[in-house]
């Protein structure tokens, strides 16, 4: 049953192996999606790209009935697996101030080391940008120490906040993401520009 | 047009399953650590039980890791229990809130009922689902009663160590409030040793994050 | 100029993300990311080059409790097979070029000092928010932690908000 590493299956090392394995899916993905493009990143924000929408929550609901049919199976036991705590301050705050470096850098972490590695040298100076950035969070931790532990409420899941099963908010959100992805394609054609194109098959 | 197609295809395979998700309870069935063999073979050797000495031995001795429990009801356990017994009734072995006190590789956790039985049979349960560093009082109260508590006083003629446990016994019983009578030496003689805690590994929480 | 090859279809690509991410639960019972390979290696440098401040620095301290070896970590691996993989798409759609892409009403010099000050932010904005795009957002939904959604809704919703003033940028 999975998680492997945690059941024992496998060991630590071939977690690491499956780790870089992992990654590459993860890079050629990405790359053979657009993503290391920071126009068709942008693009998300201005209505003639929106490609980061479907893609992002296409992944989205795949992962979640992917995990929920898994635990179904027995193949897989959800608690074990990691869910990300939720500090309230710090999650709005980091966020806002990623929504800032996304709209002016173009990329995100992931996204810029995907493009990097195809030549894009604004990723390469995005990643430097990224270095910074980190180092400043690390050195001036004490400053923010206390923001960044602010509101600690555990690992609560969505479904549990509004008292619903897994299973149903993964479906009410599948609708949602249908309804947004409809939404994406009118203003894909609405915003168009001319010396823009999607070029997707 | 391709696109089109797609989303359609997108939806119309996500819709249904989003509604069998949506429909069909969780599965939070815990799965089962040992075969049925392995468990048939460690009940044969016997492993889990201990005796009323070596308790008795932990408790004078204060030895910080042994916990005891009580598995009979709550009025049970309120009449009598042994020294820092915690409760947990039979029927409520498997609730969440006793999950890391029964998983867990500290402390010794030693079950125990009237006889053995309902001991016996938390053991077993917990035993399968992978647990380590869980005990069975072997005899349970019935048994420790007789031993520590009113301990039978050996003939004349048995062997020293009939008597060295004799007075073992007495010794705690008078340390646990059991009978009276005077022990003829406290000191601790010679007790079974204490069985070792085996460090489960227990189950890495996954780190995540970032 | 040769025509790049086509993406990919973006449902199938995300489709073919989703199965990537369970893959990666699957396997060690942790989703992707991205920024704490970024992290690891911060981390990791400041302790080879000031050791004695790496050990007196609160964020460095704290962090030597949680995770060991600041670089034998999942993420700094996948990060490295996100390069390899990357690099193997691009490649085998004739996309590899050194350029930097722009708007076109954006010069390269400007373009590039916004990339730096957009990873700026961004670096600093995913140790805060404990998670990037990757980690926090997509890994976050995955498994429908309340966290994840919000800092997801933080990120796209202040994008949003900002585009108009960095349209010169993109537009």
């Amino acid at each position: 049953m999975g998680p492997l590493v945690v059941y024992e299956i496998i060991s630590e090392n071939t977690n690491f192996l499956l780790a870089f394995l992992i990654g590459i899916s993860f890079g050629f993905v990405l790359e053979s999606n657009g993503f290391s493009s920071s126009r068709r990143l942008a693009g998300m924000f201005y209505g003639y790209d929106t490609t980061v929408l479907k893609v992002f929550f296409t992944a989205a609901i795949t992962a979640m009935l992917g995990l929920l049919f898994m635990s179904l199976f027995g193949w897989l036991d959800l608690s074990m697996i990691y869910i990300n705590p939720t500090f309230l301050w710090s999650a709005i705050g980091g966020g806002v101030i990623m929504g800032i470096g996304f709209i002016l850098g173009g990329y995100c972490p992931g996204t810029s080391f995907c493009a990097a590695s195809i030549g894009k040298l604004d990723a390469l100076a995005f990643i430097g940008g990224l270095f910074i950035g980190v180092f400043i969070f690390t050195e001036g931790y004490p400053l923010w120490d206390d923001f960044y532990k602010a509101k600690f409420m555990g690992s609560p899941t969505l479904n549990e906040m509004i008292g619903v099963s897994r299973g149903v908010l993964t479906f009410l959100i599948i609708l949602v993401a249908l309804a947004m992805f409809w939404v994406g394609e009118w203003a894909e054609k609405k915003f168009a520009r001319k010396d823009y194109t999607i070029n997707q098959r | 047009m391709k696109k089109m197609n797609a989303r359609l295809l997108l939806a119309a395979a996500v819709i249904p399953l989003g509604l069998i998700i949506a429909a069909v309870p969780e599965n939070t069935t815990r799965p089962y650590k040992l075969t049925a063999e392995e468990l048939l073979n460690e009940v044969s050797e016997g492993q889990q039980f201990m005796s009323p000495d070596e308790i008795a031995h932990m408790i004078i001795s204060n030895d910080p890791s042994l916990q005891l429990i009580d598995v009979r009801s709550a009025a049970e356990y309120e009449k009598f229990s042994l020294p820092n017994a915690i409760n947990i009734p039979l029927e409520n072995l498997l609730s969440e809130e006793y999950v890391d006190i029964l998983n867990q590789d500290v402390k010794l956790n030693v079950f125990y009922s009237n006889s053995s039985n309902q001991a016996d049979q938390a053991w077993m349960i917990t035993r399968q689902l992978g647990y380590n560093n869980n005990y069975v009082l072997q005899g349970g109260l019935n048994y420790w009663v007789e031993t520590i508590m009113n301990p039978e006083k050996p003939a004349e003629g048995s062997p020293n160590e009939e008597f060295a446990k004799y007075d073992f016994r007495k010794g705690a019983s008078d340390a646990l409030g059991g009978g009276a009578a005077v022990s003829a030496s406290a000191g601790s003689g010679t007790q079974g040793n204490t069985p070792p805690i085996v460090k489960s590994k227990k189950k890495k929480g996954v780190q995540g994050g970032c | 100029m040769k025509e790049a090859k086509k993406y990919m279809n973006p449902y199938l690509g995300g489709v073919l993300l989703g199965l990537v991410l369970i893959a990666a639960f699957w396997v060690s019972g942790r989703g992707l990311g991205a920024s704490g390979a970024v992290k690891s290696v911060v981390v990791a440098g400041v302790e080879t080059i000031a050791p004695g401040h790496a050990e007196t620095a609160t964020f460095y301290t704290e962090n030597k409790e949680g995770h060991g070896n600041p670089l034998k970590s999942w993420l700094v691996f996948e990060m490295l097979g996100v390069l390899v993989g990357g690099f193997l798409s691009g490649a085998l759609a004739g996309r590899l070029k050194f350029k930097v892409e722009k708007g076109p009403n954006a010069t390269n010099k400007i373009r590039l000092i916004f990339a730096v000050i957009g990873g700026i932010f961004f670096g600093f904005g995913a140790q805060l928010g404990r998670g990037c795009t990757s980690g926090s957002a997509l890994t976050g939904m995955a498994v429908l932690s309340v966290g994840g959604f919000v800092t997801m809704a933080a990120i796209f919703g202040t994008a949003f908000a900002l585009a108009y003033f960095a349209r010169k940028l993109w537009l």
